[in-house]
């Protein structure tokens, strides 16, 4: 008894003791839970909110009297950047055309080097020239303006979420309204619950009329903003918890901003449509301040169901859903019957076609992209909101696309191949700066894979003759444009490797001939012959002299092109050579500004010289008469000789590679065409690549090429026949550049007759300076 | 001995920057003159960066005028960027065939730049240099 009364004693205590232990343990949980979410509440919302993807914009347009612009690329600029055409241009992004007068408002940018407010402009055009350009205002003449540049796209956070921040005073208030109405009518008097909706979605849910939120908006922002997608008990909890938590400590603006910036709206491709700014933009082109009863009705009925309720999609649901948000805006006093009335009798007004997101030009932006890598951890991209300032020239970049997309059409159609079986790559720089103006990695230009440009290997074929030829330059007292060059049948034979025995295109074989015709008229035999004798592994060193970056192995056949390079690779080679010898490396990127302004970076021209300039000269002229009388004299179909090019063709075995590169005197460009399972084209680089390269230059503004004279360089006349020292006015005698001192002495029958008068000239020479 | 090389060096910075000035217009397109002017400015502010940007502008407009060129190159001296204010100067006198002012000039920046960089023979040779131009 004793015994019993003592144990009932004691598991009374026990009980008491399970009780209190057992609820202070709760309590404890619950504390330490409810501290653990407060802390994921603020962290998040004071550290950063959003990953805000890097915008990438082309270069701007410099506008100043006497620049050549006509004023179709004047209107093609101003359609890229979205200005409106309107009678009055008075607002920022307008103009309007009087005949040859263009009246415009650029639209106030902040560029590296500061900002500029907006400005209202009068340009006057005459014969494909700006003529004058003055302030509208105050008349004021002006030497230089810049257009803002044109957005050509971003550099998306993983999941591609794309935004454009707002402040809440950028939002228009239809839009706040709207979401009031529409979504938690007792915003401004919840503590972040609301608990009369709570019991009214309980009842209906209770009653089977569906389930239904209840959700305040702070609720709805915790949701999307701390918790995953799943409908549980549990994690309604949370979601209140937090939601208490949050107006604790943040004000009901700044959740309500928040919110705004945060909200899903839509799915361009693969990239989200985030927050009301981007939104506005997406659906109406236009600030999210300017949004009219309508306009913010419908994107807050969307909030629904942005899929559901997708007004190009669906206009009738969306129709619906936009006039029942007004109707609720109405209820709560918002908007007055008149105001109701008229919204709804509104069409959607959404515009057609979104402002793209995904860049237009996929394959300059991989080359941007790749730049940027380099400095740039990719997180930092993708969330930092960096401003990147490109050399894109949109202009280039289309003449580039249409030039490739009609031509391969074009050859495919005369050729008789199949539809869409040819590929190409085009890359345009500007001659000294070395700014890459345009990319194009494959026939369509805005699909974003293989970026033949960049990542396509190919053998590069006769393009590396100008490297023999300069490195044999290199040496003026053994080799000159007129040095005799031997194109007889040449046999390697050398052990371990199988003989080697290049044959020219005409399968002809052409005897003594100058070494000037043979970069002309492409010789292989004559050009292998040359680069043994000058040892290939000192041409191939001087490819990579050059700016290639790789190390290529080294055999006979590389002599004629059988390393493999990529479109970009070659570019850079021939950018030194256009350079005058200096090497400049690609650029792609002028600088880069944090999301705020601030200069980050500058990537500042840079030069270095690499090769001797006179025989860089010598080398240039040389290809200058590849395209005067040689294998690139096709370009004459469509650019005037008064321009005066440079350039070489290239041809691969069977006719698998079709190879122009060339240079003007403002631009270099290199377009390859070929086949992605690399079998034969038929095409030469004559009959291919050459082909789009005229007609992508034809459609741009180039200055001839006028090659600058070094001091050390001078005119000898010349009797092509035998090389030998002739006179103006001798039968064919030709003028050649020489390296001083390096001109043949001895003198063709023509020539400055006596061999005595020829040793006097060269002594003249040797001393005369 | 090295004051008088010192005061050679001051010497020729005198004239250097005398050059600037005797030398004619560097441009006739009022654009890449404005540009130059903003450029100057900016240098005199200390806004190197920003100076930097001008004259790459000036240098889109007129990409084989040897005058911005050499402007880029005393500004890289001027950064301290030794090595690319010469190798600036020599793309300079890459445009300049027949204008012996300006080789000159650019010479001697070459001169400077060696010398800054403790390359005195260089130096030397290249103070020979614009004195035969």
């Amino acid at each position: 008894m004793k015994r019993r009364k003592k144990s009932k004693k004691t598991r009374w205590f026990s009980r008491r003791k399970v009780l209190f232990f057992g609820t202070l343990a709760i309590v404890l949980v619950a504390v330490i839970y409810t501290l653990y979410l407060d802390y994921s509440v603020r962290s998040r919302f004071e550290g950063k909110r959003w990953k805000i993807p890097a915008k990438v914009y082309a270069r701007a347009l410099e506008l100043y009297p006497g620049q050549t612009l006509s004023k179709a690329s004047m209107n093609a600029e101003l359609s890229l950047l979205g200005y409106k055409e309107t009678a009055e241009p008075q607002a920022p992004g307008s103009f309007h055309w009087q005949n040859r007068t263009l009246d415009l408002v650029l639209r106030p940018f902040t560029f590296g080097d500061g900002f500029r407010d907006q400005l209202s402009l009068r340009v006057t055009f005459a014969d494909s020239r700006v003529q004058t350009l003055e302030q509208r205002d105050t008349g004021l003449a002006l030497s230089l303006v810049r257009l803002d540049p044109p957005l050509i796209g971003g550099i998306y956070p993983g999941k591609n979420e794309d935004r454009l921040l707002v402040k809440l005073a950028e939002v228009s208030p239809y839009v706040i309204n709207g979401l009031l109405s529409a979504e938690d009518r007792r915003f401004y008097s919840h503590h972040g619950i609301d608990l009369r909706g709570i019991a009214r979605a309980l009842i209906s849910t209770l009653s089977g009329d569906g389930i239904q939120g209840g959700s305040t908006l702070t609720q709805q922002l915790v949701k999307n903003f701390y918790l995953s997608p799943e409908r549980t008990l549990r994690r309604k909890f949370t979601e209140m918890v937090m939601a208490l938590l949050l107006e604790l400590h943040y004000d009901k603006q700044e959740i309500l901003e928040t919110y705004l910036n945060e909200v899903y709206l839509g799915q361009d491709g693969n990239r989200s449509i985030n927050g009301i700014g981007l939104a506005s933009r997406y659906f109406f082109n236009k600030p999210a301040s300017q949004l009219d009863p309508a306009e913010a009705a419908l994107l807050v009925g969307m909030l629904k169901g942005p899929s559901y309720y997708n007004p190009r999609t669906h206009p009738e649901r969306a129709l619906a859903r936009r006039n029942l948000v007004l109707e609720q805006m109405a209820e709560e006093g918002y908007l007055s019957p008149q105001q109701l009335s008229a919204a709804q009798a509104e069409t959607l007004g959404v515009i057609e076609r979104p402002p793209r997101g995904t860049s237009p030009y996929p394959a300059f932006l991989a080359l941007v992209h790749r730049q940027l890598r380099q400095n740039y951890r990719d997180e930092d991209l993708r969330s930092e909101g960096l401003q990147i300032f490109t050399t894109l020239d949109p202009q280039v970049q289309h003449a580039a696309e249409s030039a490739l997309s009609q031509s391969l059409k074009q050859l495919e159609a005369n050729r008789g191949m199949p539809a869409a079986v040819l590929e190409g790559a085009v890359l345009v720089t500007s001659a000294q700066n070395a700014e890459v103006e345009a990319v194009v990695g494959g026939r369509d230009p805005r699909f974003k894979g293989f970026n033949r440009a960049l990542d396509a290997l190919r053998p590069i074929g006769s393009l590396i003759k100008p490297i023999v030829y300069l490195t044999a330059l290199e040496q003026p007292q053994k080799y000159t444009l007129a040095t005799k060059l031997d194109d007889s049948p040449l046999l390697l034979e050398q052990p371990g490797t199988a003989d080697w025995a290049p044959e020219n295109y005409d399968h002809k074989f052409h005897g003594e001939v100058p070494l000037l015709t043979a970069l002309a008229d492409s010789y292989n035999v004559a050009t292998a012959r040359l680069g043994l004798e000058l040892g290939v592994d000192r041409v191939m060193r001087n490819l990579q002299r050059l700016g290639l970056n790789r190390d290529l192995p080294v055999f006979a056949a590389s002599l004629l092109g059988a390393n493999s390079l990529s479109p970009l690779e070659v570019t850079q080679v021939y950018q030194t050579l256009a350079g005058g010898g200096f090497l400049t490396p690609l650029r792609a990127i002028r600088e880069i500004l944090t999301a705020s302004g601030e200069p980050l970076q500058r990537y500042p021209l840079d030069v270095k010289q690499v090769i001797d300039q006179d025989a860089v000269y010598l080398t240039t002229a040389a290809m200058q008469e590849v395209v005067r009388r040689g294998t690139g004299k096709g370009l004459s179909d469509y650019l005037p000789a008064s321009l005066d090019m440079a350039g070489k063709t290239g041809t691969t075995d069977d006719f698998r590679d079709s190879w122009f590169a060339g240079m003007t005197g403002n631009r270099v460009a290199v377009v390859w065409v070929g086949r992605d399972d690399n079998q034969p084209t038929g095409l030469t680089g004559a009959s291919g690549a050459l082909t789009i390269w005229g007609k992508m230059m034809a459609q741009l503004e180039n200055e001839p090429l006028i090659l600058p004279e070094p001091d050390n360089i001078e005119q000898v006349w010349i009797d092509p026949e035998s090389g030998l020292l002739s006179a103006e006015g001798c039968r064919n005698a030709v003028q050649l550049p020489f390296i001083s001192g390096s001109a043949p002495t001895e003198s063709a029958p023509c020539g400055p007759n006596s061999v005595g008068g020829s040793i006097k000239g060269w002594f003249k020479r040797l001393f005369g300076k | 001995m090295k004051e008088m090389r010192c005061t050679i060096v001051v010497c020729l910075l005198l004239l250097v920057s005398g050059c600037t000035v005797m030398t004619s217009a560097p441009s006739r397109n009022p654009a890449v003159t404005a540009l130059l002017e903003k450029a100057e400015v900016q240098t005199s502010a200390g806004q190197l960066n920003q100076a930097d940007a001008s004259l790459e502008r000036a240098l889109r407009i007129e990409p084989r005028n040897p005058a911005l060129w050499q402007q880029l190159a005393r500004l890289r001296f001027e950064q301290g960027l030794f090595s690319q204010a010469e190798n600036l100067a020599r793309k300079s006198n890459s445009l300049a065939a027949g204008n012996r002012p300006l080789r000159k000039e650019n010479w001697n920046i070459i001169a400077q730049a060696r010398n800054a960089l403790g390359d005195v023979q260089g130096a030397q040779q290249a103070w020979d240099r614009a004195a035969r131009e």
